[in-house]
């Protein structure tokens, strides 16, 4: 050690490790590097385990048993058929027999058994006559784990209950739309709600957002009034959503009502909390991301393709289009999907501007009122009860799956349309 | 007396013996002046080398022939360049028809990501090319075989230009300069990023078109220069950094009796 520290002094350049030193050093600096990558891994792992329990935590909801109790056997009522195979009069009978007639008027002055179809008479029944009622709801693991215990407590609590096995995440659950009754429930409207909002936020995001992009990337001159533009468009990237929201409450909602409500067109049953103003705001939510994204994918279109094309004498214009479009147009695509998964699973500027958390119709035009999958998860997980937090779950699985099926779909449009230079 | 229409080059106007004249040409990125009081005139159906050190403005002159430095935001030019008697730089041309008639291959072969015949035909569509498929199969022919490349490519003309070998997507490249007729063609260190053997037949390339073009090249390769070219012009970087002409003439005379002693000293080897 004095000797090294000899050598340090009578060298004027320093001391260069040698001799055995060379194997110390390496020794201590591989150990650097093997801690680092340690604290890597673990990292990594943090972060797969927090997934995995949130994967561990929904779907522990969606599935599991459930003790289901009826007012009245349906067995009893049909004598011994299945209620499903019942003809749709023989179903009005049953339903006019065991509800008062007041009540009966009243379903039939809602829409006239006429012309009403099968199902939703039989759905009257069961709602109405039968009277199915879920009494107790387990979780996958108990149910899987722990099944005696479950069947011996619903015998002892409720002996009349039946229990069987239920995934809250059905063909019924995606088709139905909104109840009160959280397994009659379903996210049909919600899922044809979030379409609608994304098809208008996309028609209005995607031109502006590719055709900005092309303005600010190719166009325009590096002055100062671009810059602040520039700044700007960057900054609104990270403006927090409900602040669309307030934005989208005061300019779509309120101001532009006699448009948004569709008075303008003639629709009279309406006000600004449509489609319309949530497609709108969520357009200018994701507008930043989609004019930045698409600057992104111009700007990697290599300078030595444009130079090509100029010097065979093509105009700007022509440059653009035939090379620097088609070239980002991956780019562009994948940024598109990405926003649009963003404007999925946005929720806080959809309560601001009045999303309703309860509607049992499907909308069929931009002036109705909507619901989407977030508002409706949302809404379920702040009700009381187990069946609620059942039904939030099997929603998330809706939305997460559609997600991944988005981002899926943009990874592959990348990969295929991806070329070499 | 029949009446033509020329744009705003009249190409029936010649320039006599000189295909471009560059006239006291003072180029500048902002405020800094990359090039100094340039003059020179490119013989018709010759090539005419520049050489020199990096960054002695020789690539900026040959850029400025057809306005390829219009699209580099911040530079400017002073002076005149003489195409057909006419200045480029007034203010009536436009600079897509200089480029259309003065061509340029860079210095990293850059084909479109399309197919070969794409490539080829890209020029002319744009430029307004009418003509039945006959008509473009005969002209994407006549373009590869004039960058002598036919041979190489003409199995696999629907292939990515981009899958052909580095020598191989210069020749590309000079046959898709070749596809819109142009008169001069620039050619920026062509050969910098090729083997020896790309190498050898790029120059013999340009022998061939030698007899239908005005080609300028750039090139860091003085055996090249001293190789294929009529006529080399020597530029050196001044004081404040900007390139100006030192010595233009005759190769056999840049080469073997330089007037400068700055030009004799490059040659030899003695720096740059």
């Amino acid at each position: 050690m004095s000797a090294q520290s000899l050598d340090q002094r009578d060298r004027p350049t320093g001391y260069l490790p040698e001799g055995a030193d060379i194997n110390r050093n390496i020794a201590v600096r591989r150990l650097r590097g093997a801690i680092w990558h340690a604290i890597f891994v673990s990292s990594l792992i943090i972060g797969l385990l927090a997934l995995a329990t949130l994967i561990y935590t929904i779907v522990n909801d969606t599935f599991g048993y459930i003790a289901v109790q009826t007012k009245v056997d349906p067995e009893e009522l049909t004598g011994g058929r299945p209620l499903e195979e019942l003809s749709k009069e023989e179903l009005i009978e049953i339903l006019r027999a065991n509800v008062s007639a007041g009540l009966f008027r009243r379903f039939d002055r809602d829409e006239p058994f006429s012309e009403r179809s099968r199902e939703s008479v039989l759905q009257l029944v069961e709602e109405r006559v039968v009277g199915r009622e879920v009494v107790a709801v387990y979780k996958l693991t108990e149910s899987l784990l722990e099944r005696e215990r479950i069947e011996a407590t619903v015998r002892e609590r409720f002996p009349r209950a039946k229990l069987e096995f239920h995934s809250w995440l059905n063909r019924d659950f995606l088709t139905r739309p909104m109840s009160s009754v959280p397994i009659l429930a379903g996210v049909g409207n919600a899922i044809l709600g979030s379409l609608w909002v994304i098809a208008i936020t996309m028609l209005l995001a995607i031109p502006i957002g590719i055709l900005g992009g092309v303005y600010l990337e190719e166009y325009a001159s590096d002055t100062w009034y671009y810059r602040l533009i520039e700044t700007n468009i960057n900054n609104l990237a990270g403006v927090p959503s409900i602040i669309y929201g307030i934005l989208g409450l005061a300019v779509f909602v309120r101001a532009f009502e006699s448009f948004t409500s569709g008075a303008m067109f003639g629709v009279t049953d309406s006000n600004g909390r449509t489609i319309l103003s949530a497609g709108l705001t969520m357009a200018l939510l994701v507008l930043p991301l989609m004019i930045i994204n698409a600057r992104e994918a111009i700007r990697a279109v290599p300078q030595s393709i444009r130079q090509a094309s100029y010097g065979l004498g093509a105009t700007k214009w022509q440059t653009v289009w035939h090379h620097v479009l088609p070239n980002a147009l991956p780019g562009i695509l994948t940024g598109t999907i990405l926003s649009v998964s963003r404007a999925m699973g946005e929720t806080a500027p959809l309560i601001v501007i009045g999303a309703s958390t309860f509607i049992v119709f499907f909308p069929d035009s931009v002036f109705d009122k909507f619901t989407v999958i977030p508002i409706q998860i949302y809404n379920w997980t702040s009700q009381p009860g187990a069946q609620f937090r059942s039904i939030a779950a099997a929603a998330i699985i809706v939305l997460l799956v559609t997600l991944l099926a988005l981002n899926a779909t943009a990874i592959l449009l990348r990969n295929r349309l991806r070329r070499s230079y | 007396m029949a009446t033509t229409e020329f744009s705003s080059i009249n190409t029936l106007q010649s320039n006599g013996k000189y295909a471009v004249e560059v006239h006291n040409a003072y180029i500048y990125y902002g405020t800094f002046r990359a090039v100094n009081n340039v003059s020179l005139k490119i013989e018709r159906q010759r090539i005419t080398a520049f050489i020199g050190p990096s960054g002695c403005g020789k690539s900026t002159v040959l850029r400025a022939i057809n306005r390829m430095n219009d699209l580099i935001p911040g530079s400017r030019f002073e002076g005149k360049i003489l195409f057909h008697g006419k200045n480029i730089y007034d203010p009536d041309v436009d600079p897509v028809e200089v480029r259309r008639r003065i061509g340029m291959v860079f210095q990293k072969p850059n084909p479109f990501p399309k197919s070969i015949y794409e490539n080829i035909m890209f020029g002319p569509r744009i430029n307004g090319w009418r003509g039945t498929k006959q008509q473009a199969d005969e002209l994407v022919e006549r373009a590869l075989r004039g960058a002598a490349i036919w041979d190489e490519v003409k199995d696999k003309l629907h292939q990515p230009g981009t899958a052909l070998s580095g020598g191989q997507q210069q020749r590309l490249c000079i046959a898709r300069a070749l596809a819109v007729q142009p008169e001069v063609i620039l050619m920026d260190e062509p050969c910098s990023s090729l083997d020896p053997i790309s190498t050898l037949k790029i120059e013999e390339l340009m022998f061939e078109l030698r007899q239908n073009y005005t080609i300028v090249i750039v090139t860091h390769n003085m055996q090249q220069a001293a190789r294929v070219s009529d006529y080399t012009a020597f530029f050196l970087m001044n004081e404040s950094r900007a390139g100006e002409l030192i010595e233009y003439g005759p190769t056999t005379q840049i080469f073997q009796n330089p007037q400068d002693e700055r030009t004799e000293n490059y040659i030899s080897g003695r720096f740059g």
